[in-house]
């Protein structure tokens, strides 16, 4: 497939590219490393990858004049948030203060109450509300967790998982437009399987 | 919950070493390749730490790190000589997924870890504490179990949650590398103090050694060097005992 070069979203100091880059080409895909606005046109497909607060990384992509290009680009292609990619997808995240989100999901982001130990730090399963081609084949796998915000929303829930009795949204779909709160980069081969469900798209 | 099994390397360049008591230093391997190898076992993460870099005012090897990340596709803790952020962003950028940072924290200016929490998340910042028992309390060591803080360990715990750290990495300077169990009394006094999450190293001598420290700590994850080091199990082993015993690990 020539025309399936996954964009990689680098914004700031906050990004855990290298890890999500390995893993696609490991999975068979062609990654390029975004780093401004333009070269959005160049690629098929997006990942939105996310290491930070929902905060710092929204005030990132506006120092790189990304929001605006990157909200059009999400609308016509294929798009897979990780962690807290996957947060910023919503309208609004709680984190250091109120921050406006990407908006292509309906919800917020906000800490996860739970009478257990926080961050969810982990290895968890999920289990599949809704599926999807994306976790196709991924019903009784592990994935890696590390959050301390969860996407709170009622609609286009694809997955939840339970931590310590909470159920959570561990991943999110509407239409092309997927998230997942889990890091398929550090799941081994269950997120390798799924980078190549996100290529077959 | 499922109790995390992580590999613990304790580097000293270019070999992972096994210190006894953090001293008398046997060579193990390469990082590359023993990373490599707790993966294929089944490990749920890999703590590296350098053990020397503060010690010995070192540089981080970034290229080390590198290379050791790219053989892994599970969570990769990094730890030994981190002093500024500009170090945590560059360890982030290898391949680091979480950050561990002792001396300097604890030394000198704790008000990095806020910095860290706010920039990375707290998930990414991890506090490695390397306590020692006194009569009355523990405090936390730092330079590689070498250097006093006179900074009381549980007290220490519960300030870097307030700041912000995301999880604590709790070494004991009497049990390392002895192989002749945790303690406990420890363990359990650290995870009860705070709300975020402990990982426990130093000690595991057997398989019943690991399970007493969950049952009785019930921390979210355990930290085996020795153990694993010498071949006498396997992260595979390790696993299936603990779900024999009734006690959730991840595949």
């Amino acid at each position: 497939m020539s025309n399936n070069i996954i964009g990689l979203i680098n914004y700031g100091i906050s990004g855990n590219i290298h890890s999500i880059k390995k893993a696609i080409e490991k999975a068979g895909g062609t990654v390029k490393i975004l780093n401004n606005k333009e070269e959005l046109n160049n690629v098929d497909k997006i990942v939105i990858p996310g290491v930070g607060s929902f905060k710092d990384a929204m005030s990132e992509l506006e120092k790189d004049e990304l929001i605006e290009p990157l909200k059009q680009a999400i609308q016509s292609k294929p798009t897979l948030g990780i962690c807290l990619g996957m947060q910023i997808l919503s309208t609004l995240g709680f984190e250091y203060g109120k921050t406006q989100g990407l908006d292509a999901i309906k919800a917020e982001v906000k800490p996860m109450l739970v009478d257990a130990k926080v961050p969810h730090v982990g290895f968890n399963t999920i289990d599949i509300v809704e599926s999807n081609p994306l976790l196709n084949g991924l019903e009784n796998e592990d994935f890696y967790f590390m959050h301390s915000y969860e996407v709170v929303n009622y609609t286009e829930i694809a997955s939840l998982t339970d931590y310590a009795g909470h159920k959570f949204v561990s991943s999110v779909q509407k239409d092309h437009i997927y998230g997942v709160q889990f890091h398929p980069e550090k799941s081994r081969e269950a997120g390798i399987k799924l980078f190549k469900n996100f290529i077959e798209l | 919950m499922r109790t995390r099994i992580i590999v613990k390397l304790d580097v000293k360049s270019p070999y992972v070493v096994k210190p006894v008591h953090f001293e008398g230093l046997r060579k193990i391997g390469l990082p590359v390749d023993l990373a490599k190898k707790y993966y294929e076992q089944g490990a749920d993460e890999v703590m590296y730490i350098d053990i020397v870099a503060s010690l010995y005012r070192r540089e981080i090897l970034f290229d080390e790190i590198e290379k050791t990340a790219n053989e892994l596709f599970i969570p990769f803790g990094v730890g030994g000589g981190v002093k500024t952020i500009e170090d945590f962003s560059k360890l982030f950028h290898s391949g680091a997924d979480k950050v561990a940072i002792n001396t300097y924290s604890v030394q000198e200016n704790p008000q990095i870890i806020n910095q860290a929490a706010e920039i990375f998340g707290n998930q990414a910042v991890i506090v490695n504490i390397e306590a020692k028992k006194w009569n009355t309390h523990y405090e936390c060591y730092t330079d590689c179990g070498r250097i006093q803080s006179g900074t009381d360990v549980v007290e220490w715990a519960k300030e870097i949650e307030l700041r912000g750290a995301g999880e604590i990495f709790l070494q004991c300077v009497d049990t390392d590398g002895r192989r002749r169990g945790f303690d406990i009394e420890l363990a359990k006094k650290v995870v009860n103090s705070v709300n975020i999450p402990v990982v426990v190293a130093s000690g595991a001598g057997s398989l019943k050694d690991i399970k007493k420290l969950i049952e009785y700590a019930k921390p979210s994850g355990v930290a085996i060097a020795s153990l694993l080091h010498y071949d006498k199990y396997t992260v595979k082993d390790i696993k299936e005992y603990l779900r024999n015993n009734e006690i959730k690990v991840s595949k």
